[in-house]
């Protein structure tokens, strides 16, 4: 450190000014790239090398040791291109990421926004609201398979209470995928709840005072106050769900496997099972490169949509 | 704002949603094999035996360590890798920068499954297995951290950092002195957010460890439960409990930092 | 204050790194520690050759086995077995297929039997016959039947362990109910039916109570093949060259879609999806009277279950002689390529395991069948099955098994994704899909897994 502080003192020119000598140029490369070469290295070995390797290995079929064995082409992207199952992979995960998101965040805001009120025991609510970010995905998803559970699960107990008749969660694959859905959002709540109450907690009381005064309504504030200056934490926090969510592996692989006729399969699932049970590395890298561009999609709409609403104070 | 008559009742039914998995898992583990099969939501008679047997069957305390450990690293870690690389992005001119930043960005869809295997081989040879090191530094570098420390960085005024390098600070030490605690709120969330999604690991753990010096509790949960053989479920419950007990309490105390962080130190 | 804040973090982060790294050599230090204290136990001279165990045997299982492994290590002073857990077959076999062949990999690994074909190809694997030659042991000891799954070419790969086959099991206390003789349990495709008919409660709209259930799993729809001397794949089940056509969606095949589609249809078959444990909580519960499990699962079904429970074979066609059962389970297979002394070690653990008072004691504790029929003549066995006589059932099912192809089991190397399909086309078939068509899926399916391995194994 003691090197990099000399030379600091040496170049003290604010960034701005475009006349920079050569010397002080050169010495802005070399900072950066001293400050950045942890996440280069780490980046390098841990994500672009494997990446690389994946989107070779999705033009060869493998053999049973996992190695590339016939260079195929795309026959791999064809084959997912006519695959049903593929295609079910992906309407399940999209329709996943539809289910949960929204639902997630906007229960999770619910929350926060009744727990931001100034009671009397609020803390303890609060923290009660925060109990499933305690919770890992192991844990919560064999306890729901539990409450799931088709003649024995607390749920469809209740359900009996009053004389609904009982719904096969896990089992029917009409419903495996909302159970799926309902464990996440149970489990995104906890985290959800803490980072927006967090963010409504920034904004200042002023501007809610001198709203009353205005004699605003309830949802006007909402509207006009809190969505607004809330945006930066609601940006952040639908980025984070969006990616899990297509990203979802523990709870499918503990509730459902996969299954009923493959309607909770996702696409990471699917890649999982296709690398891990079924040795298929050519097929799975393929699967990873489609998965790839659709996160990219999603997150480009996002930024390109999202961002420009978003609010700095 | 709202009727606190209305919002007490709503608190309540509320809490009784979120927290009643957790209690009927704990209600379970107090159950012996038959009362859990025939169905029962509340235990008739109370036992301790699966809490016995749980822990004889798995370290699981061995394992709470070992999961507290890497997630804490992790944590770490991703702090000062991510905070590093945000800060340049922001405050160091260099050529290049919106290309190594869009480099940087694009790993963020690169879904981590896809990567696992040429992963697990690049541990094996460095000879990470059974190690915390193979545990904890493919993780250190997030580009999502990146990113979201470089948000916040963007909102510190370009004036403040020239005027600290005329005042003679470094740049290290405008970086630790300033930039740092004016980010306190999202570093927090951040680190809330490394430190569980590692707690959360499975198949990773899974791969790296092939015995107990290492091994995190989610694989304990796991161990608990049988393929072919029927499952006693008061045990894994009793895993259960005892594998987020101490989560929840770390939660429970660590609750008002973690609120205090969130909402402090945001510049207005 | 924010300065002292801050410092407090970076010491704080200082502390932890040199914890971290503490921790590993105090971790390092421990494992030592426990492995001199092994040492000690059961060891005047404390060097040991280590044998690494891979295993996938959670939950009771797991203790069970370590218990056998302390008793083996306490037993000699030769070699210490080093029992791991390795998640599920499939996760374990994921990881052994990245070591497999470098120091990493384990002396012996636990395998389920559909991963024979895929284990013998690899070539990670010394076939136990080496060894049986050596020292022209007897392995005629061992039940015939899982001999025939076991022996490919005429030679032992791999050690049997696990065993375990399917059975029918049903509420007695509901026979008599409905006024079925409980001490027949059916056998042929009508009787099921009709039993299945006569025991399905409606209240209703709502069904208290299904005839007849199995659980959404390949494993089952291969035993039912194979009991009508069905072959699952073309070359004589695999077992004389690599198969190439899947044969299940043939006429056997169809009478299973059939049998189960008409009970679905009529509502007598009740769906409780794919999970061991979820199907055994139905049934203990009431809500299904028949279903089929593994015989592993039977003790456990009568000391859970509070009514009288029966054991019956598995059902098959009218008009025709049931053929018998297959074997399931798991075997052990002995590296390649590994130090000598660590593969002697690893054959005498694995005769261990196979004397009659290893396997009376693995019998009882964990319900899998003994591989040795003499531990049926073991003190500790005859008591059980004096207090649990239906367990003696499972044992006869598998004795009166007649050998050929298709009771000798199928041996595809992609037979896990086999399953899959399998799987998927029962729960498409529950769903509606025509019989024909799902099981035709299923096998399009696995010939393009087949065709891909061998496709690729040509390569090498």
């Amino acid at each position: 450190m003691k090197v990099v502080v000399d030379e600091e003192h040496k170049g003290q020119i604010p960034a701005t000014i475009n006349k920079l000598s050569f010397l002080s140029r050169t010495l802005n490369n070399r900072t950066a790239l001293l400050y950045l070469l942890p996440s280069i290295v780490l980046f390098s070995v841990f994500v672009f090398y494997p990446m690389f390797k994946t989107v070779y290995l999705s033009f060869f079929l493998t053999d049973l040791q996992g190695r590339p064995a016939e260079f195929v082409g795309l026959e791999n992207f064809q084959y997912l291109i006519q695959s049903e199952s593929f295609h079910k992979s992906i309407k399940a995960t999209l329709l996943f990421v539809l289910y949960t998101v929204p639902i997630s965040i906007v229960t999770a805001l619910f929350l926060a926004i009744i727990a931001n009120e100034k009671l009397k025991g609020i803390g303890v609510f609060r923290t009660l609201f925060s109990s499933t970010m305690g919770m890992s995905v192991a844990a919560s998803s064999v306890i729901w398979l539990f409450l799931f559970h088709p003649s024995i699960g607390a749920i469809n107990r209740l359900l009996s209470i009053f004389n609904i008749q009982a719904i096969e969660w896990l089992v029917d694959p009409s419903w495996a995928l909302i159970s799926i859905s309902i464990t996440t959002i149970w489990m995104n709540t906890g985290f959800t709840f803490l980072i927006l109450l967090g963010g409504l907690q920034n904004i200042d009381e002023n501007l809610y005072e001198s709203a009353s005064i205005d004699g605003a309504s309830f949802w006007y504030k909402m509207r006009r106050i809190t969505i607004p200056m809330l945006s930066p934490t609601l940006f952040f926090i639908i980025t984070i769900t969006l990616i899990n969510a297509f990203q979802t592996f523990g709870q499918v692989d503990i509730l459902t496997k996969g299954g009923p006729a493959e309607s909770t399969n996702l696409i990471v699932y699917s890649i999982y099972r296709e690398a891990f049970i079924n040795y298929q590395f050519g097929t799975a890298s393929a699967q990873a490169i489609v998965l790839f561009f659709f996160i990219l999609i999603v997150t480009i709409l996002q930024f390109k949509f999202g961002e420009k609403r978003v609010f700095y104070q | 704002m709202i009727n606190k008559w209305v919002v007490y009742p709503l608190l309540m039914i509320c809490s009784i949603c979120l927290i009643f998995p957790i209690c009927y898992a704990f209600f379970i583990s107090l159950m012996d094999g038959g009362e859990i099969l025939q169905g029962q939501i509340l235990p008739k008679s109370v036992t301790y035996q699966n809490y016995i047997d749980a822990f004889k069957s798995v370290p699981l305390l061995q394992y709470l360590w070992n999961s507290f450990i890497v997630s804490t690293s992790v944590t770490i870690g991703m702090l000062v890798v991510s905070s590093l690389a945000a800060f340049t992005f922001v405050f160091i001119p260099f050529h290049g920068r919106n290309v190594v930043f869009f480099i940087f960005i694009s790993t963020m869809m690169i879904p981590w499954e896809a990567t696992m295997i040429p992963n697990f081989l690049t541990i094996q040879k460095l000879g990470w297995i059974n190690s915390y090191e193979g545990l904890t530094i493919p993780f250190f570098a997030l580009a999502f951290g990146t990113f979201l420390l470089r948000q916040h960085f963007k909102i510190i005024p370009l004036e403040l950092y020239e005027a600290s390098q005329v005042a003679g600070l470094s740049q290290f030490k405008f970086f630790y002195k300033i930039v740092l605690p004016v980010s306190k709120t999202s570093l927090v969330t951040l680190g809330a957010y490394g430190f569980l999604t590692t707690w959360n690991m499975y198949l990773w753990p899974l791969l790296v460890t092939s015995n107990d010096s290492v091994r995190t509790v989610q694989i304990g949960i796991k161990q608990l439960q049988t393929q072919e053989i029927a499952t006693e479920w008061g045990v894994v419950m009793a895993g259960v409990i005892i594998v987020i007990i101490p989560a929840l309490l770390l939660l429970f105390l660590g609750q008002k930092q973690l609120q205090k962080g969130l909402t402090q130190g945001s510049i207005k | 204050m924010k300065k002292v804040g801050y410092s407090i973090i970076i010491l704080w982060f200082v502390l932890i790194m040199s914890a971290c790294s503490e921790q590993t050599s105090k971790n390092e230090l421990t494992k030592t520690n426990e492995s001199s204290e092994d040492q000690r136990v059961g060891t005047k001279d404390g060097d040991k050759t280590k044998v690494v165990f891979w295993h996938s045997m959670g939950g009771k299982l797991q203790e069970t086995l370590d218990s056998i492994v302390n008793k083996y290590n306490q037993s000699q002073n030769e070699y210490e077995i080093v029992a791991e857990y390795q998640g599920s077959y499939e996760e374990a076999l994921t990881k052994l297929r990245s070591v497999g062949g470098t120091d990493d990999a384990p002396a012996i690994m636990q395998t389920f039997e559909v991963g024979t074909k895929y284990m013998i190809d690899s070539g990670f694997f010394e076939p136990i016959q080496t060894f049986i030659d050596k020292e022209d042991y007897e392995m005629d000891l061992l039940e015939e039947n899982i001999i025939n799954y076991y022996k490919v070419d005429g030679k032992f790969h791999s050690m049997p362990f696990n065993s375990s086959t399917p059975v029918l099991i049903y509420n007695k206390d509901a026979f008599t109910e409905v006024g079925l003789d409980e001490n027949k349990a059916p056998r042929t495709y009508s009787e099921i039916k009709e039993a299945a008919k006569k025991l399905t409660s409606v209240n209703g709209n709502v069904t208290d109570r299904f005839g007849f259930s199995m659980l959404t799993y390949g494993w089952f729809f291969e035993q039912l093949l194979a009991t009508q001397g069905g072959l699952y794949v073309d070359q004589n089940n695999g077992r004389s060259g690599d198969a190439e056509n899947v044969l299940f969606n043939g006429e056997e095949g169809l009478r299973i879609f059939n049998l189960l589609n008409g009970m679905n249809q009529a509502g007598t078959f009740g769906n409780f999806g794919s999970n061991w444990d979820d199907i055994r909580a139905a049934f203990q519960s009431g809500k299904v009277a028949m279903y089929m499990d593994s015989s592993s699962g039977v003790r456990n079904a009568i000391e859970n279950s509070p009514f009288e429970v029966g054991v019956g074979f598995i059902p098959h066609p009218d008009n025709m002689e049931p053929q018998g059962v297959v074997i399931g389970g798991a075997s052990l297979w002995l590296s390649k390529g590994i130090d000598e002394s660590i593969q002697d070690g690893a054959w005498n653990f694995m005769k261990y395991l196979q004397t009659p008072e290893i396997q009376a004691i693995w019998h009882v504790e964990t319900g899998y069948f003994a591989i040795t029929p003499a531990a049926y003549e073991e003190q500790l066995v005859k008591d059980e099955h004096s207090k649990y006589p239906q367990l003696k059932v499972t044992v006869d099912q598998l004795q009166s098994t007649k050998s050929q192809p298709a009771t000798q089991g199928a041996l595809i190397s992609v037979f896990p994704e086999s399953r899959q399909q399998v799987v998927t086309a029962l729960e498409n078939l529950y769903q509606g899909m025509a019989p024909q068509e799902a099981l035709n899926q299923a096998a399009r399916g696995t010939e393009r897994a087949m065709e891909i391995a061998n496709r690729t194994k040509n390569k090498e």
